[in-house]
């Protein structure tokens, strides 16, 4: 951006758009700027680099060096770790740069890994991946804190993500719920609201943001035990909580790739929906759930439900979310869906597809109110899906699923064509 | 707060990372110095981890004991009590939820599946992963394959384990009182 407002000045200048004092305010401004901020370049380069170098330690310990004595390989266990730990004490002590503090404690991070790797490979440590991911992710997590280092807080989220993925995508007998990633989570959450409160505009915000949606989102399928069904619920209401989230003034007034909440909470649930609009998986629902309050699902989904609600509630206070959106209360809706889907399949089927329509509608409607094509494509392509799906499992006949088709291809022409013609006489009005 | 403070802090950290790795060194040391030695039956495969290299991983003869318990669950704690049979290797003594009063060594194992009809319970003992240089896995349980076929009452592969208060460490694998390790180097030679 900087590069090429700086690259047009000539030509601005040449052409008496603006004076040579403008020009050169403008480029004065931008050096200041620039001399302002600390090396970005730099500090992704430092922690690639920590990174590549730890996870290449940790793979030529790996190798399993049989020749040397236990003693050797002990005293090499620890020499990775104590380069980091002192790297990351005189990163402290010396207050240096914030790519200092990145890329040392980028580092320690795989130095813990590899010195507790190897001890495990020298002694023959049982234990699978998960306790091994688990011990390591404790050891660094302080050093978030300690170093005020971004990058050893989003390894510290991936890894506990691998941790809790590990233990419970395990489809065997030790396929455990992974409770503790709950905790890992909440331990890094004190550095994210900062960062939030701090420079919510930032880049590393932003994928902080996307970093815990997306953990939240793959790790929450590892909470479902035996009572499937209520699956389901879990994760409407999770989408839920994500998308009234997004509607928060501090996500909902950045761009919509740094609103991951909203993007992942409303596509999640229109995923969802579309799984459920399939007469068969209300059968199968219909066999399988139990509603007990007992059940770890169950209690899951009412926590989530209640933060929802709460989170729902507050959004109201802001003037924006005073009109009625009803992504908002898709969970809600669906909720309730769900417990007639308890006694009756098909009823609950109809519902679901009513309610992916009316959701369509809705997108087109917010699209066209403000003048966002992408929303409203948003909402035409839920009802193109929604129309492609019922034709897996109802017995239309072709002619009429032919017309659906044509009609739904004109309705994306016709909809985009009068969205760009009223911005125009808009733009023209202006 | 100040720098200082967060130093300490961090010192306190630092003592933590150092502490955990060297505590599992100095538990392993213990137990290889003063735990008692016994030799388990054992079949080898060749897996591996992500960070810790290449294993072979053990399955062990004795995995299952007699009991009269229809209490066991899947993955709970299950103490294996052993002692030596007459040709020197581990057989179990008794199996029990809580300590018995005997001089016995016994190890921490997991119970895999309770067969509550004949009165047996199997249990998975923890000490089954033998990390190898990863040259070495493959061939070493290719060499075991080897042995085994030629099946005869000589061909005995066993693991050397350490154990001392319930806690066991795995000392080395060997077929016909060579360890594993001599075997690839030999068959490397050739």
């Amino acid at each position: 951006m900087k590069s090429k407002i700086l690259n047009d000045l000539s030509e601005l200048l040449e052409k008496n758009i603006i004076s040579q004092e403008v020009a050169s305010n403008i480029t004065e401004y931008y050096r200041f700027k620039a001399d302002s901020q600390p090396n970005r370049l730099f500090t992704v380069f430092g922690v690639l680099g920590a990174t590549l170098i730890g996870l290449g330690i940790i793979l030529i310990l790996a190798h399993n060096w049989d020749n040397f004595s236990r003693l050797i390989k002990t005293l090499f266990a620890f020499l990775p770790l104590l380069i980091g730990q002192i790297a990351s004490g005189y990163t402290i002590l010396k207050k240096k740069s914030q790519s200092w503090r990145e890329s040392s404690g980028t580092f320690l991070f795989f130095a813990i890994g590899a010195s507790i790797a190897l001890i495990s490979q020298i002694y023959n440590i049982p234990g699978d991946l998960g306790q091994f991911l688990f011990t390591w992710t404790v050891l660094a997590l302080p050093l978030i804190y300690l170093l005020n280092s971004n990058a050893v807080s989003v390894l510290v989220i991936v890894f506990a993500s691998y941790y809790a993925c590990e233990l419970g995508y395990n489809f065997n007998f030790k396929d455990t719920t992974p409770w503790l990633y709950l905790v890992l989570l909440m331990a890094t959450a004190p550095f994210y609201v900062r960062l939030l409160k701090k420079s919510p505009e930032a880049n590393t915000t932003s994928i902080f943001n996307w970093l815990y949606v997306l953990s939240l989102t793959i790790v929450l399928g590892t909470f479902i035990e035996d009572n499937w069904p209520i699956g389901f619920l879990m994760y409407v209401t999770l989408f839920g909580v994500f998308y009234n989230l997004g509607k928060l003034p501090i996500y909902s007034k950045r761009q919509l790739r740094r609103n991951s909440f909203v993007v992942i909470g409303s596509l999640g649930t229109v995923i969802l929906l579309l799984i459920l609009s399939f007469n068969v998986v209300w059968e199968e629902i219909l066999k399988g759930a139990t509603l007990a309050l007992n059940t770890q699902e169950m209690l899951i989904t009412s926590v989530f439900l209640v933060l929802a609600f709460i989170v729902l509630m507050y959004s109201m206070k802001y003037e924006e979310n005073k009109k009625i959106n009803l992504f908002q209360y898709a969970f809600l809706i669906v909720t309730i869906i769900f417990f007639i889907g308890t006694t009756n399949a098909i009823i609950s089927t109809i519902l679901v597809n009513v309610l992916l329509l009316v959701l369509g509608l809705f997108a087109i409607k917010i699209g066209a109110n403000t003048f966002r094509f992408s929303i409203l494509n948003y909402g035409l392509l839920i009802i193109a899906a929604v129309i492609i799906c019922r034709f897996f499992d109802t017995d239309m006949s072709f002619v009429l699923r032919g017309i659906l088709f044509v009609a739904v291809g004109f309705g994306f022409f016709l909809a985009n064509y009068v969205m760009l013609k009223k911005k125009k006489e808009l733009n023209q009005k202006i | 707060m100040k720098t200082i403070h967060i130093f300490l802090i961090f010192v306190i950290v630092v003592l933590v990372q150092l502490f955990v790795p060297a505590k599992m060194i100095f538990d392993r040391e213990d137990i290889l110095k003063t735990g008692t030695v016994y030799k388990f039956k054992t079949r080898p495969v060749d897996p591996s981890d992500p960070f810790r290299g290449k294993y072979i991983t053990l399955n062990y003869e004795m995995d299952s004991a007699e009991s009269k318990d229809i209490t066991w669950q899947r993955g709970e704690k299950i103490l294996v009590y052993i002692e030596s049979d007459s040709l020197g290797y581990a057989k179990v003594y008794d199996v029990s939820k809580d300590q018995l009063g005997t001089d016995k060594d016994y190890i921490e194992a997991k119970v895999i599946w309770n067969n509550g009809k004949s009165n047996t319970v199997n249990f998975e003992l923890p000490f089954d992963r033998f990390y190898m240089e990863e040259s070495k896995a493959k061939p070493a349980e290719d060499i075991y394959r080897e042995y085994n076929t030629q099946r005869n009452a000589n061909n005995d592969t066993y693991a050397l384990v350490a154990i001392k208060n319930g806690e066991a460490v795995l000392k080395n694998v060997y077929i016909n009182d060579n360890p594993i390790r001599y075997y690839i180097e030999n068959h490397n030679n050739q």
